[in-house]
């Protein structure tokens, strides 16, 4: 075992925020830290890196190839940075140079942090990325015009080209869909043969896929560690078990709805380009009231702009879409990143009071919706950033609930939340669309929780040839 | 990493607090020096003839100049003159320069592009030659002088208001806020002001200490405001024949403009925030 992590903690003002952590990890011997947001598993990562945000600091034992790690200089922590460990960021498309092809992005690693001469660096950059599928033109295009896995492809070529012994993951998956997160599993695999392999993630899924050792935490603490089909299959501690249970695949299949509802939008024929490429065209979809219609498909399919169409915040280049009501109030969306749809200096309260004086709403009416949604009245007086996503998440629910929608788009509404917080939104999302009559436009990558969600899917193809195949595919109903 | 201690900031360092306080103090010094000191009754045109190039301390605190004139009086005098004028010319090309940027930014299209034309033209003069040649038809005339100033400073602000609402309202919480039913004046308030706020009080500080130096940059160049009446850089032109007998006298005004500006620069020093 290349690195050993023994009896960690990491203090703060407020006290300790981890503790009592030991793990170890090698080649062949993968590690994945399993857990909800805040649970302490990215200060984990950013003690045994040397990263910790200022304020914190970490006690214990971190040992990696024979060196305490705690003890070094800022300095020498550096050193190893890049050379010894290497970070693979979340969301690695946000990390890349803008102004660099992908090839010149690996190659300054093997040329500034290994050391090596042109044109020794350039080959072997070419070499590196074609060797992870990269080859030929796509090695020259630039970050814009990479898609999420190709750029994930870049960041682990140049995490892996100054030959770092130890690799830490942060939530990898984050943002990517089924087919890229199963790529994304390969290459962790492959690259765990010859280095220590630490992945942070709250999917339960990849965890299964890289094998090795699973440890879960919970409010800073290991719960439960041991081999992975142990852990996930046969879990002892109560937290874990909710864990797995919360995986999409394993919530009860939707009952089918019924066909009599009155409709609530309507898109006859529509096609829309985005930036010169057809998205799609010839699309024919309809949402009724109380139910929910599920549209997924790979990233950059359109799935999100056929929502806004739907919405009327898009013009469809052609084709027609009929709402029940003119009332644009009356059409509402859910965001993926629940942080960005909130202004950040405004307390929660603030923000629902706003909205109760602009509709003439009475807060008689929101206490109980908020109570409804488990929403804390302590919360109101926070700001949005001081809040949990899956709260926030709440909040934005209840602030759309509030004005009576009869449609609601719920955008990739729960990517980013952990999954047992992903199954409280939607069961709170999809109790209040029974109760209200609520047409809801599911966007989702993930096919599980379409699955789950919906009776009724619409499939959108990447392929522009295929736009047009708009798929419905009715769930059999159990 | 959205654990929650990680969203709580960097604690406020001791440090830049200081930093701006000094700058608050130094400011509130000169302005109140600036409204106090014409008070006094020492009339900045009255000459002491016998007194000529006075040291500093005698009968005169700051001494006099060649014409023997209370050097002190007329620093006040021309504090007046600087702040005053700095701070109604700020005025006058802050708001016109924030509501244009945010009218481009939200209309978009021609209104946009017609805007940004006109800004493009104002910045491809260099702002002080601007100035001067608003200023050339007619020497003195202070209202001249406050148009070409207010001209060439209100494009800062157009810009760099337009740049930043651009991007604020095509942001998630802006249409967010559009599909809840908000107009432009909520949208404003809520989530575009407070962005804008720390970004224009910095611009706010370095366009008075702009123009402060470019009035009198163009006194030291004899197109800015006319002797007799006081000013930081006719000041400086006047005692600079006397520079060898009163080295001091010269460095009096030099130096006011120089603990203004050094009190706008702490004062729009990097935000704690």
């Amino acid at each position: 075992m290349s690195l050993l992590v023994e009896n960690l903690s990491v203090a703060g003002p407020q006290g300790r925020i981890v503790q009592g952590v030991s793990l170890a990890a090698g080649p062949g011997a993968p590690l994945t830290l399993i857990g909800e947001t805040g649970s302490g598993k990215s200060l984990v990562a950013a003690a045994i890196m040397g990263t910790l945000p200022p304020g914190l600091s970490a006690a214990g034992l971190v040992r990696f190839e024979g060196r305490d790690l705690l003890p070094l200089s800022a300095g020498e922590r550096r050193a190893l940075w890049g050379r010894r460990i290497a970070l693979l960021p979340q969301e690695p498309w946000l990390s890349l140079d803008p102004t660099m092809p992908a090839t010149g992005q690996v190659e300054e690693v093997f040329g500034l942090v290994r050391g090596q001469a042109q044109p020794a660096a350039s080959s072997a950059s070419t070499r590196l990325l074609a060797a992870l599928g990269l080859g030929g033109k796509a090695a020259e295009r630039y970050p814009f015009q990479l898609s999420g896995g190709m750029a994930q492809r870049v960041a682990i070529a140049a995490t892996q080209a100054a030959g770092a012994a130890l690799l830490l993951a942060d939530e990898p998956t984050k943002g990517l869909d089924a087919a890229l997160r199963d790529d994304l599993a390969a290459m962790l695999n492959a690259r765990a043969a010859e280095a220590a392999v630490l992945t942070i993630t709250h999917d339960v899924a990849l965890a299964r896929m890289l094998g090795g050792t699973v440890a879960v935490m919970l409010e800073g603490r290991v719960v439960e560690s041991g081999p992975a089909a142990q852990v996930l299959d046969a879990p002892r501690h109560d937290y874990t078990r909710r864990l797995v249970g919360a995986d999409p695949s394993r919530w009860p299949r939707p009952a089918p709805t019924a066909s009599n509802a009155g409709v609530v939008v309507t898109g006859r024929g529509l096609a829309r380009g985005f930036g010169g490429r057809q998205l799609f065209r010839d699309l024919d979809i309809t949402v009724h009231a109380g139910e929910i219609v599920a549209v997924s498909g790979p990233s950059g399919c359109g799935k999100t702009t056929l929502g806004n169409v739907l919405l009327g915040l898009l013009r469809p280049d052609a084709g027609t879409v009929t709402r029940i009501t003119a009332a644009p109030v009356r059409f509402q969306k859910l965001y993926q990143d629940p942080p960005s749809a909130f202004a950040p200096h405004a307390t929660l309260r603030t923000a629902l009071a706003d909205l109760a004086r602009r509709h003439g709403i009475a807060w008689a009416r929101i206490s109980p919706l908020l109570q409804r949604l488990r929403l804390a009245p302590a919360l109101l007086d926070r700001l949005p950033g001081q809040i949990s996503g899956g709260e926030l998440q709440r909040f934005a629910l209840a602030r759309v609930l509030l004005l009576d929608p009869v449609f609601l788009f719920a955008d990739e509404a729960t990517s980013r939340l952990d999954p047992i917080t992903q199954q409280e939104v939607m069961d709170l999302l999809r109790a209040q669309m029974a109760e209200r009559g609520l047409g809801v436009l599911l966007v989702t990558h993930e096919t599980a929780l379409a699955e789950a969600m919906a009776a009724r899917r619409v499939m959108l193809d990447a392929a522009e040839t295929q736009a047009a195949a708009a798929t419905e595919v009715a769930t059999a109903a159990v | 990493m959205s654990d929650a201690v990680l969203e709580a900031g960097p604690p406020a360092t001791r440090g830049m607090g200081m930093t701006r306080w000094t700058g608050g103090a130094l400011l509130l010094a000169l302005v109140a020096f600036a409204v106090a000191g014409p008070l006094l009754a020492i009339d900045p045109a009255r000459q002491d003839l016998r007194n000529m190039l006075a040291p500093m301390g005698g009968d005169y605190l700051l001494g006099t100049d060649h014409l023997g004139r209370s050097i002190l009086a007329r620093l006040a005098h021309a504090a007046r003159l600087s702040l005053g004028f700095a701070t109604l010319a700020l005025l006058a090309a802050a708001i016109p320069g924030t509501l244009l940027g945010l009218v481009a930014a939200w209309r978009g299209g021609w209104v946009d592009r017609a805007l940004s034309i006109l800004a493009d033209m104002i910045l491809a003069l260099p702002g002080l030659l601007l100035v001067l040649v608003v200023a050339a038809f007619a020497p003195g005339d202070i209202r001249v002088l406050f148009l070409g100033v207010s001209v060439a400073l209100w494009v800062e602000f157009f810009r760099v208001v337009r740049a930043s609402a651009a991007s604020l309202l095509a942001s998630p919480e802006v249409e967010a806020a559009r599909l809840l039913g908000f107009g432009p004046a909520h949208i404003v308030r809520r989530h575009v002001a407070p962005r804008l706020a720390p970004v224009l009080a910095t611009l706010a500080a370095f366009g008075v200490g702009g123009t402060v130096v470019t009035i009198s940059t163009l006194s030291f160049v004899n197109v800015g405001v006319r002797p007799p009446m006081p000013e930081w850089g006719n000041m400086i032109v006047e005692l600079m024949p006397y520079f060898e007998e009163a080295p001091a006298h010269v460095l009096a005004p030099a130096a006011c403009i120089f603990l203004l500006l050094i009190a706008l620069n702490l004062l729009a020093g990097r935000d704690p925030r």
